[in-house]
């Protein structure tokens, strides 16, 4: 990142510290994702231990690699922690997997953590929505501002690549991780959520991982096929013939019939652009 | 699998073989599922290739393309796709 840029970076890194500050005690909705880890460790440094609480809402959607994350920099950051479980699955209107899916968990998440929080003389309750993700479909966000959650990143302008500067600066493992929406985001809208799907896409992404892949990756669920979204950069080095056979053996093991890897790789919100929810 | 509408796997396919990668297309919706042998998977490796084979199916109404990995013997020798 260019030094006026690095520099806007921390001018907003400064903004958001008194933003806390004036807020006083403050309870994040905590997934351990670049963005979230980001906010919480700025409010620990703002606030000091008592000021702010991290809460997780954990449920099948919640990807178990990625709770042990967020604990790995709440412990190394002395961020406090509440873990919450969450029961989307069980609303047939998240299960059912609409367009506006997110709307259903994010509401279920609110309506759980939101009283929680401020049983706790915990006033004022964020996210770690960003600014880019303002541009992208986000149902979700309604949820958070029917309960009155506030996203001080989006408000002061964070993109997600000064989030990752900053992360940088202060020296959080997340800032070069790869973003990692929920589980339930694998599967195309109209196929029902289920525990065992959602299982079947976790246990096919960690036999990819386990076979060395970093960065970006997502296997998209279409019923009986598995469909592969690496970093296009990987691309070339998993099409050839044996890399291609363990990725297919590493998949198939998860419990997918059939196997295809995606040709132009992976895209943030592929399965909006098949459902013409954004554009390709 | 969606309400988005379908691409057209049949001219897909035909566009293909028309650069030398015969294989059957098919259609869920939006995605394009190739079923290429080992052959045609080594020449889908290039970057160049790739792009030839996500253009044609832009046109043919595929916002994805993915190429079905199967068990298929190694060492054989990639086609040459042509322009």
């Amino acid at each position: 990142m260019p030094r006026d840029a690095g520099s806007r970076a921390a001018d907003k890194e400064i903004a958001l510290a008194e933003w806390l500050v004036a807020r006083g005690r403050v309870a994040i909705g905590f997934s351990g994702g670049v963005d979230s880890a980001f906010l919480a460790v700025v409010a620990r440094r703002a606030l000091g231990a008592d000021g702010v609480l991290a809460i997780i809402g954990r449920s099948a959607s919640y990807p178990v690699e990625q709770w042990a994350a967020a604990r790995r920099v709440a412990d190394e950051f002395h961020v406090a922690v509440l873990e919450l479980d969450t029961a989307e699955l069980a609303d047939p209107r998240y299960a059912a997997n609409p367009s506006n899916r997110c709307y259903f968990c994010k509401t279920e998440l609110w309506e759980k953590l939101v009283p929680v929080a401020r049983a706790r003389g915990y006033t004022t309750v964020v996210d770690g929505t960003n600014a880019d993700d303002l541009r992208d479909h986000r149902p979700g966000a309604q949820a958070a501002r029917e309960h009155a959650v506030a996203s001080p990143l989006a408000d002061l302008g964070f993109t997600k690549a000064e989030i990752r500067e900053r992360s940088r600066a202060l020296g959080l493992p997340t800032w070069q991780q790869p973003s990692s929406p929920c589980l339930s985001s694998r599967l195309p809208y109209g196929t029902s959520v289920t525990v065992e799907r959602l299982a079947q896409v976790e246990r096919a992404e960690r036999a990819l991982r386990d076979l060395g892949i970093e960065g970006d990756l997502r296997v998209r669920y279409h019923d009986d096929l598995a469909r592969i979204e690496l970093s296009p950069d990987a691309l070339e080095a998993w099409l050839a013939a044996e890399p291609s056979a363990r990725l297919a053996a590493a998949v198939r093991g998860a419990g997918f019939a059939r196997v295809a890897i995606d040709l132009r790789g992976f895209r943030s919100g592929s399965l909006n652009v098949l459902h013409g929810v954004s554009v390709a | 699998m969606s309400g988005h509408e379908a691409g057209d796997a049949p001219a897909f396919g035909a566009a293909l073989a028309v650069l030398g990668l015969r294989c059957a297309v098919e259609s869920r919706a939006g995605l394009a599922v190739m079923a290429a042998d080992a052959a045609q998977l080594a020449a889908l490796v290039s970057l160049e290739s790739r792009r030839q084979v996500l253009a044609l199916a832009r046109q043919h109404g595929f916002t994805h393309v993915a190429v079905e990995l199967t068990a298929q013997p190694a060492g054989v020798r990639a086609p040459l796709l042509r322009d």
